[in-house]
């Protein structure tokens, strides 16, 4: 970490040597460790240093992207240089203005101490004891743990300059037995936050009832999907169809049916970087502020997120949902929220006359069909068939192919409480449970040749 | 020069602190990338990337520090907290990792190419990607019109304990176009000479210009548009013809993930998944049909899952993965291999210097058929079945085993003959079935090496670029479309 003062003191004298009519600077970098086990055993144990700056300038409506993970002074001015090369050959961008002026961002909290200095040795120390945890019931672990600590900058010749630190403590843990394998995971900024012994219980508690998986018949049943299934879902979707790209050419689902029912009316989403259960980034990478923005409101399709190009595009504000600049994506939500509702999981299951309870999907894939939200994906980590109101055994892996309007269409409950599901980068979803109606199954995971 | 002497001295340091093996990896990356949607540049950047990654194994258990600051002192200092991970990592040890007897390597390796893509003026490669998307706007049904080119220059160094020392310089360059057209609802896309970016080689700018995009822009435009009044793939039991590029993607997933040592041995079942291609099947397992030969090859010039040597400084090298349709051997690194009783394939590659090797695929090839047999003659012997092309979607289990793809294209075949086009051509399937069903391959005539730039394993996540050797096949009584 090079840290606030230091660093912006040096992009500042960058911005003010470039040769380019205008100056953007975002710079990203830190230090990560992650632990990585299987078999009870750490097997990949690995830290990494590095800070990159993307160079962006403008000559005229001409835009130039240049990268470099070098921090000297002089390398930075000629990456400076090398980017008005780059802007003076392209054609002009008609949705160039400027780069955004300076603002004022909310403060949120996404830096600890304690998550900075979690040392590798930590973080074995920690697998150590959930490793004894698990040998005592017999089961195995794999997973991963993550931490580290992070800092992104943005600086224009507007006079914009933002700065957030961020740490980050990421667990996954698996337990595996000779039947089956369960999955709980925990992100927080703070990693003394984390029930690191509970959330081992929790999941050598599933990996138990991972046993004996029956085949079950294909074909339309009711379902109970965890956070995790959601968060995949939800990932999905910001790809097709909540960022501007789709939406301006038309490739989403909302593309001219902004106000239009697409989903039930029990369904809002939106992307908020100020939740009770996590907080983000509070700017983009152009340093615009992020607004908070609802996307489907009561099942109405509501709106997408923009960055100032896209904007402009559209003829319409930025939300501050940029990315990296020369990234060719658009704008993406990066903290997406679906509201909570009135219900628990125990209660969903309770209310199950049949159904299956879902606690992980794997390679879900969005592409099928993205006007229809068409996905595909397979289950994983333990799927069990509820009758009755109660867990009776566990099933084999499932394939399933649904229109994610149709299931957002037919959920008939939420649950009050809501995970933080996230990756190192900033980006979280904060997800409930839901009970999804005649969701569609369409494939077994089976080896035997029929 | 300087660069190699910090990092001898610096593994000449963990030798004498008593490490059981150290490797050192330093990398310099330039890369460009350019994306124009219809009338814009919607992406482009050039990027310098450089560092270092130190890979310590201490009493048996690893551990990695790598860093982009190229100083002496930051040499040291990542060295010794490489060894101070791998001290961690042996608090939790329940058995000791032990290398192979692969020798270690001095030499140097380059891949070859005419132009430079590097030295290639910008206004040619967007006139060029322009010129294409201008043949493609030629309807305006057409919505979004993109091209893209994405050039790697890499050069690495690579030094171990042992003695090894190589040096490899690599280029690689990659173009491809697509067009989406819409109407009433409808989307439909196609892409040339495959999606995800097109197709990459290890070689120069002439590769780009060997593509012909504008030339082959109208068919592209002219498919895309017709899809808009195809009929959908119908539900049902047939057999299907795959066409190379798919085919690639369906090597990829099927037999390239669960023959990766790693995954069988369960170091990747808590992100990317397992295998069912466990130890006890190797040998014996009947993967595919007797015509199914699938292999593994670095040594092929000119694809990008070729190099002179691993990252673990074993030299490329060609080996059977799947042998007259019986599962023999998986992709192996130095650790993993004496497991299975063998050396090293040659298979441990990293992203880039702050990422640890892992295994991944190098080429993973399907030889041809024996006969010369064309597209046209299999399409000719099938009575009834769809033929599908181009990847659109992708899916499949945590054990390789359940699989659904989605294409762009698909034709319907009655009697010998292409009869009507079809949209949204989906197939699914069991991994040894799917390959059991394989009743015939095309010939040498057909067979073509494609470029895949974005496998991902890992944690975290690496990009691995890989190479895919094909010709169409066909597979009896695959379950295609989606049942309702």
């Amino acid at each position: 970490m090079i840290g606030e003062e230091q660093l912006l003191g040096l992009l500042k004298r960058v911005v003010s040597r470039s040769p380019a009519e205008r100056t953007e600077l975002v710079c990203m970098g830190g230090r990560s460790g992650l632990t990585r086990y299987t078999k009870s055993a750490i097997h990949q144990n690995v830290i990494e240093e590095d800070t990159s700056v993307y160079v962006r300038v403008a000559e005229g409506k001409r835009l130039g992207v240049v990268t470099v993970n070098r921090m000297e002074e002089e390398e930075l001015v000629q990456a400076a240089a090398r980017a008005v090369e780059v802007a003076r050959h392209q054609p002009e961008n008609p949705y160039f203005e400027d780069f955004p002026q300076p603002a004022q961002y909310q403060k949120t909290n996404t830096y600890f101490e304690a998550t900075a200095e979690f040392t590798p040795t930590a973080r074995a120390e920690t697998m150590k004891k959930i490793f004894a945890q698990s040998d005592r019931l017999g089961f195995e672990v794999a997973g991963a743990f993550s931490s580290g600590e992070a800092e992104i900058a943005v600086l224009n010749s507007n006079g914009l300059s933002a700065y957030q630190p961020l740490t980050h403590a990421q667990i996954t843990i698996v337990p595996v037995s000779e039947h089956g394998m369960s999955r709980s995971s925990a992100f927080s900024h703070d990693v003394s936050t984390i029930d690191f012994e509970g959330l081992a219980a929790r999941g050598l508690e599933r990996c138990a009832l991972n046993k004996d998986q029956q085949e079950i018949p294909v074909g339309q049943m009711d379902v109970i999907l965890e956070p995790s299934c959601l968060a995949d879902v939800i990932m999905w979707l910001s790809m097709i169809a909540f960022g501007s790209s789709s939406f301006i050419e038309g490739r989403s689902f909302l593309a001219g049916k902004l106000g239009e029912q697409s989903m039930g009316d029990n369904i809002t989403i939106y992307d908020s970087i100020v939740e009770p259960e996590a907080q983000g980034l509070p700017f983009d990478f152009q340093g615009f502020p992020k607004q908070k923005v609802v996307l489907i409101e009561r099942g109405i399709n509501r709106g997408v997120v923009f960055d100032t190009m896209s904007a402009n595009q559209a003829k319409t504000k930025p939300t501050g949902h940029g990315l990296p600049p020369g990234m060719p994506h658009g704008a993406i939500p990066w903290n997406v929220c679906l509201e909570p509702g009135d219900s628990s999981l125990e209660e969903m299951i309770a209310s199950c006359r049949r159904g299956l309870l879902v606690t992980n999907f794997h390679y879900v894939n969005g592409f099928l069909d993205p006007k229809n939200a068409l996905m595909t994906g397979m289950t994983r980590y333990g799927t069990f068939f509820v009758e009755d109101g109660k867990i009776r055994h566990a099933v084999k892996n499932l394939r399933w192919t649904e229109s994610m309007l149709r299931a957002f269409s037919n959920v008939q409950a939420i649950s009050r409480e809501r995970e933080v599901i996230s990756d190192e980068g900033g980006m979280f979803s904060v997800m409930p449970a839901v009970y999804v109606k005649d969701f569609t199954f369409t494939g077994v995971q089976k080896e035997e040749l029929d | 020069m300087e660069t190699k002497e910090w990092l001898k001295a610096a593994l000449e340091n963990l030798s004498r602190d008593g490490v059981d093996y150290a490797d050192a990896r330093h990398l310099d990356r330039e890369s460009e990338s350019i994306t124009v949607r219809n009338e814009q540049v919607a992406g482009l950047s050039r990027k310098s990337d450089s560092g270092f990654g130190i890979r310590v194994l201490y009493k048996g258990s690893w551990g990695f520090a790598a860093s982009a600051r190229l100083t002496e002192a930051s040499v040291m200092d990542t060295a010794n907290r490489a060894l101070e991970v791998a001290r961690a990592s042996y608090l939790t040890q329940r058995e000791a990792v032990k290398l192979d007897g692969s020798q270690p390597q001095r030499g140097s390796y380059k891949s070859d190419f005419e132009v430079d893509p590097f030295t290639v003026p910008l206004d040619k490669k967007l006139g060029l990607l322009f010129g294409a998307l201008k043949v493609l706007r030629q309807d305006k049904r057409i919505g979004v019109a993109e091209g893209s080119m994405s050039f790697f220059r890499t050069d690495k160094l690579f030094l171990s304990t042992e003695g090894a020392e190589i040096m490899q310089s690599i280029m690689e360059s990659g173009a491809g176009i697509s067009a989406t057209a819409m109407e009433d609802g409808e989307l439909q896309r196609r892409s040339y000479p495959d999606s995800h970016g097109g197709d990459c080689l290890a070689r120069g700018y002439e590769f780009i210009e060997s593509l012909r995009l504008v030339e082959n822009a109208e068919s592209t435009r002219e498919e895309a548009l017709a899809l808009l009044s195809a009929e959908p793939c119908p539900a049902d039991t047939t057999d299907l013809i795959i066409t190379s590029s798919q085919l690639g993607l369906q090597i990829h997933e099927s037999c390239g993930h669960p023959t990766e040592l790693d995954r069988a041995l369960g170091t990747e079942i808590s992100y990317a998944g397992g295998s069912f291609l466990t130890l006890d099947k190797l040998g014996k397992f009947r993967y595919g049909s007797k015509i199914v030969n699938l292999y593994g090859d670095a040594t092929i010039p000119g694809s990008i899952g070729s190099f002179g040597y691993d990252d673990e400084g074993v030299p490329a090298q060609r080996f059977p993965i799947i042998k007259a349709g019986i599962f023999v051997g998986y992709l192996t690194s130095r650790e993993t291999a004496p497991i299975v009783g063998g050396q090293s394939t040659g298979a441990m590659r990293a992203q880039g210097w702050n990422h640890i090797p892992l295994i991944r695929m190098v080429n993973i090839n399907l030889e041809p058929g024996e006969e010369d047999l064309s597209l046209d003659d299999l399409v000719a012997d099938t009575k009834d079945g769809i033929l599908v092309a181009t990847n659109k979607s992708w899916s499949i289990d945590d054990l390789r085993l359940n699989f659904q793809f989605g294409c762009e294209i698909g034709w319907e075949i009655k009697n010998g003959k292409r009869v009507r086009m079809l949209k949204n051509p989906v197939y699914t399937g069991i991994t040894p079935q799917f390959w059991n069903s394989c009743d015939a391959i095309c010939g040498r005539s057909e067979w073509r090496l494609w470029g895949l730039p974005n496998c991902g394993k890992g944690e975290p996540p690496q990009t691995m670029h890989v190479g895919h050797g094909t010709a169409p096949a066909r597979f009896r009584n695959t379950e295609v479309g989606v049942k309702k």
